[in-house]
């Protein structure tokens, strides 16, 4: 996408030729190839958590388990939106977003294993967070319903941006292998977080009238989305005086596209 | 009504600047010398640089940044315009 007078530099790409390029299923390939080859179930062979302390794995395995139903809510949901995506850029990048997600769910439930568990997807259903589980059968029935902006809204800003926050939050405090995983999926959740802000931000200035729908949305999920948020951090030991600080960035990008 | 001399145009030539790889992996190979990763408290920004609002990534150019001029954070697919803050310091703003 890139002609021969720009050489690479993105800066100097058209808006038009830059969205191409951004939501192909190459760019996709060539980035994901950077920090995933060489690690498979996310992390690099070899590397090691050493031996957790039975509590710390007791509350790992619950926080992992969470992270599971977030991303199978995620996996559910962003492979029903392609069916009715506006264009087709978007159905190409929600794609890539499927097999993010798909990759997600497969290398926590490795994590899980990796720490003893036998059946791990019996662990999820039986540690999963009840406000979590409500936010996925909700996000669910707003894909059913094909109301795109919704969904995106609940899927690509809400969850993705407090898993966003989550994860990093998290990695910085994991044991090495916990965090390699947790790294890895950070990178794929920037594409993710991006994509949902800038398509709605996009579809609300062409459609301001699905403004106040948005905000019934938000009113309704955030509560959700925050109390399993507060929880995992609780799991991760931040301390309470922290956590403000770390919803800042979620409600930022709220801020951005208009809704306080 | 007096101009704010922040927003003056600056016509004089800009810096030019050799971007080199950081070690940045989450785009193609061919564009990473155009990003970097936020190191945290004691790091700061170039004349060059300027943070993503969204993905919180370093966006470089080749060419010291201005107001008004349009940047893009490719590892979260943002096209971005560079303003001038209260403070006087670069950032970056989306662009729907």
């Amino acid at each position: 996408m890139t002609s021969p007078s720009h050489g690479s530099d993105p800066h100097r790409l058209e808006p038009e030729a830059f969205l191409e390029e951004v939501h192909s299923f190459e760019f996709w390939f060539q980035a994901v190839s950077g920090y995933l080859t060489g690690r498979p179930y996310g992390h690099e062979a070899g590397s090691s958590s050493g031996v957790l302390e039975p509590r710390a794995r007791e509350r790992l395995l619950t926080v992992l388990a969470n992270y599971c139903v977030g991303e199978t809510a995620a996996l559910e949901g962003a492979s029903g939106l392609i069916g009715f995506a506006p264009n087709r850029q978007a159905k190409i990048f929600l794609s890539t977003q499927v097999v993010d997600e798909g990759r997600h769910l497969e290398v926590l439930l490795h994590r899980m294993r990796e720490l003893g568990v036998i059946d791990a997807e019996a662990e999820v259903e039986r540690r999963a967070n009840h406000a979590l589980v409500i936010f996925k059968r909700r996000l669910l029935e707003l894909v059913a319903s094909k109301d795109w902006e919704a969904a995106i809204f609940a899927q690509n800003v809400i969850l993705e941006a407090m898993e966003f926050v989550v994860f990093q939050t998290h990695a910085k405090r994991a044991d090495p292998v916990t965090r390699e995983v947790l790294e890895g999926i950070v990178r794929d959740e920037r594409r993710h977080i991006g994509f949902g802000e800038n398509e709605l931000g996009r579809r609300l200035k062409q459609s301001p009238h699905v403004r106040p729908r948005l905000a019934e949305v938000r009113r309704e999920l955030d509560p959700l989305v925050l109390a399993s948020f507060e929880e995992t951090l609780a799991e991760v030991e931040v301390p309470r005086s922290e956590r403000p600080e770390l919803g800042r960035s979620y409600l930022a990008a709220v801020a951005r596209l208009g809704f306080e | 009504m007096i101009a704010d001399p922040l927003e003056v145009a600056d016509d004089t030539p800009r810096q030019r600047f050799i971007l080199e790889d950081t070690g940045f992996d989450e785009v193609p190979v061919k564009y990473r010398r155009f990003y970097r990763k936020w190191r945290g408290e004691g790091d700061s920004l170039a004349p060059n640089e300027v943070i993503c609002p969204v993905c919180s990534v370093v966006i470089r150019s080749t060419r010291e940044l201005r107001p008004g001029d349009r940047v893009y954070c490719m590892p979260c697919m943002s096209r971005l315009v560079v303003a001038r803050s209260a403070s006087g310091r670069l950032e970056a703003h989306v662009s729907y």
